[in-house]
């Protein structure tokens, strides 16, 4: 079993736990087993843009460097730290990838790191659990683990923009991108194209000016609803909550009728490949998706193994 | 038709020399096409839009950059970015305009007034990056 | 580095410490908290239990033709010839008010009273200065994280001096923090201490009153009898 470093990031311990376990769940089943660092520190998403700000930048190469110390003790594993959060994604390839073309930078954030043992030597690569499943797994081995297609799911994918840009973090073309597409038929469902595949939730703006994480949601909801999808599927765990959160909080006010839920992906492949439905945590949602899966028979009835 | 007279001596060329030196880019190779606009996701909230708040610092006019509400209104998505045919990173242009009321005036959102039950239910996450970009 | 030694008429070695900007010669062996009442000055707050405990004798020093800057808690501390000292006392930070039967134990209750946490830059300048060698920065990290348990065991040997507040550049107050998760850890995720509340009980209702009586009754020398013959025996067992 090939075994990879994996970065949680802080809001897979919190907030997404069904989208952690399960990833992990998924993992082993696709002989891509996802073992997490055993120490980590939290990436400081969204990165900075300035040319000057080097303290903001020590915590995506102690991340980096703590993971090439866990690697050393897996077997078989690659040198890639594999991500499941599209922010942590970003905030950590355009660290990785700027220290690698700047030694200045480097040279000033080892000097902080020196003390503490965990000097960066630009070894690195960051993946995104996504280019893990397309390139290295491929969908077919995918498809063949799937045994509870997800006939009757009417899926749009919503990339959400930090999985797409920029073009240092990019995982995917970022005007017309297939990932999510792919995997989405690879699992036995119907697809659903949205213009607003990657028109911005809003992010952090739910903080302190919610008004505006609202007015993003019900246009992406409103594209995704008008063109037949019943759920949407995401892989970023901030993108997950605005627009769930916000549904609910829009529906209470009747502004947004029947609600649609939102998935991650691994979610996703954990139900088409029969895994136990706990461990998806759907109680941790707002717009709980269990309804829409019992009523498709994809949930909640003896399956013959 | 009314006139308004713009001073451009020593401030305006320090603050269009700030943006540059904090955002790495070059201010001038804006030629106002308005793709990032056109693309940029929040521009109907915005008071003004972006490529008219670049044209403002390309002529230094500090004051008024720094009292709009677009540098604080964008999300740093990045659409701007990958689709300037100038190839300017535009977010870095909004970044160092934050970075400039920051490193002054220490935080845009105050802390202390977040209430008690939002702190609650908020995602770790949410909070990390709007902390990233909204206080120095 | 040479150590200027200066010998006194007794041969005591001192060496040449500076409390706050003015020279003194205190003897080597001496901790700074001894050196500083040597050389006259009298300690009304920074001082404790003396003994390593309290963390009211936080320091902050640097040494001669050394530009770095060193931490140390005051009583367990030996001098060092050209220190240069200032103490710190006291640390700003406010402590949130909170009533722990209300909360859980998860990220959301520390980020509630302490959302100052989520400005974590891990930059770890926290633990290099902590005198009682606590990685700090992963104590913090860990409460962001929503990993309570492992927060409380890594902060467990925090003396609460304020060392890494005082240096924290996204000013968080490491220490409160600290003690918030093992708060939360200790009432929601440790085992009810049954013999605890047994033997509380048990002293309620007396069962000792009659052991205690005696042993307060007793000579000096009938305590001392007592002492060097005890046993560890349970006598209800044996």
């Amino acid at each position: 079993m090939v075994q990879y470093s994996y970065f949680p990031g802080c809001n897979l311990k919190t907030n997404a736990k069904g989208f952690e376990e399960t990833a992990i769940a998924v993992s082993k089943k696709i002989d891509a087993e996802l073992v997490e660092m055993p120490i980590w520190n939290c990436c400081g998403t969204v990165h900075t843009l300035t040319s000057d700000n080097i303290m903001k930048r020590i915590a995506p190469i102690r991340v980096l460097s703590r993971s090439k110390k866990h690697i050393e003790t897996l077997k078989e594993s690659p040198n890639q730290v594999v991500t499941l959060c599209s922010m942590c994604n970003s905030t950590l390839k355009i660290v990785n990838n700027e220290v690698k073309k700047d030694q200045e930078i480097l040279d000033k954030i080892n000097y902080q790191l020196e003390e503490d043992e965990e000097t960066y030597e630009t070894d690195m690569e960051v993946k995104h659990f996504l280019e893990i499943l397309r390139d290295i797994i491929g969908y077919e081995k995918i498809s063949e683990k799937v045994v509870n297609p997800l006939e009757g799911l009417k899926i749009s994918p919503y990339y959400g923009c930090m999985l797409l840009h920029p073009e240092e973090a990019k995982i995917d073309d970022e005007e017309m991108p297939d990932v999510l597409e792919s995997l989405v038929e690879s699992l036995g469902a119907e697809l659903v194209m949205s213009p607003l595949f990657k028109f911005c939730c809003g992010s952090f703006h739910i903080v302190d000016q919610e008004d505006i994480v609202a007015s993003q949601v019900e246009k992406i909801v409103e594209a995704a609803k008008r063109r037949g999808a019943n759920a949407l599927v995401v892989a970023c765990p901030l993108c997950a909550y605005n627009i769930d959160q916000q549904q609910e909080a829009m529906a209470k006010n009747s502004v947004v009728k029947s609600p649609i839920p939102v998935f991650y992906f691994t979610q996703l492949m954990a139900i088409a490949m029969g895994e136990p439905v706990k461990i998806n945590h759907f109680n941790d949602h707002f717009i709980n998706p269990e309804p829409l899966l019992k009523e498709l028979g994809l949930i909640g009835r003896k399956k013959a193994k | 038709m009314s006139y308004e007279y713009l001073k451009f001596g020593k401030e305006e060329k320090d603050f269009i020399a700030k943006i540059e030196e904090i955002s790495g880019e070059n201010i001038y190779s804006c030629y106002q096409c308005g793709k990032c606009s056109a693309g940029c996701a929040f521009s109907d909230k915005m008071d003004r839009t972006v490529n008219q708040l670049i044209h403002l610092i390309q002529i230094g006019q500090k004051e008024k950059v720094l009292k709009s509400n677009t540098q604080w209104i964008c999300s740093s998505c990045l659409t701007c970015s990958v689709r300037c045919p100038r190839e300017i990173d535009v977010a870095a242009l909004m970044e160092a305009v934050r970075e400039y009321s920051l490193r002054e005036d220490y935080e845009k959102i105050i802390i202390s007034e977040i209430s008690k039950e939002a702190l609650d239910k908020l995602p770790n996450i949410a909070l990390v990056s709007n902390f990233r970009k909204k206080t120095g | 580095m040479s150590k200027t030694k200066t010998k006194q008429e007794n041969e005591t070695l001192t060496v040449k410490i500076y409390i706050m900007g003015s020279a003194h010669e205190v003897p080597e062996s001496l901790t700074i908290m001894k050196a500083m009442e040597y050389a006259g000055f009298k300690i009304k707050r920074g001082a404790g239990c003396r003994a390593g405990f309290c963390g009211a004798c936080g320091t902050v020093y640097r040494k001669a033709g050394d530009y770095r800057l060193y931490a140390a808690l005051a009583c367990q501390t030996q001098v060092e010839d050209g220190m240069v000292l200032t103490q710190l006392p006291f640390v700003p930070a406010p402590k949130g008010i909170y009533d722990v039967d209300s909360l859980q134990p998860t990220a959301s209750s520390i980020l509630k009273f302490y959302p100052e946490v989520a400005r974590c830059l891990s930059c770890n300048a926290c633990s290099k200065v902590c005198p009682q060698e606590i990685q700090v920065m992963d104590f913090v990290q860990y409460s962001l994280q929503g990993q309570i348990d492992k927060a409380a065991e890594v902060s467990f040997d925090c003396v609460q001096c304020g060392l890494c507040a005082i240096r924290c550049p996204a000013e968080i107050p490491q220490y409160h923090v600290g003690m918030l998760a093992r708060r939360l850890h200790g009432k929601y995720n440790t085992r009810t201490p049954e013999t605890l509340i047994e033997r509380v009980e048990e002293i309620e209702n007396g069962v000792f009153e009659e052991g205690f009586k005696e042993l307060i009754s007793l000579s000096k020398d009938g305590l001392k009898k007592r002492y060097t013959e005890r046993d560890f025996v349970d006598q209800k067992k044996a």
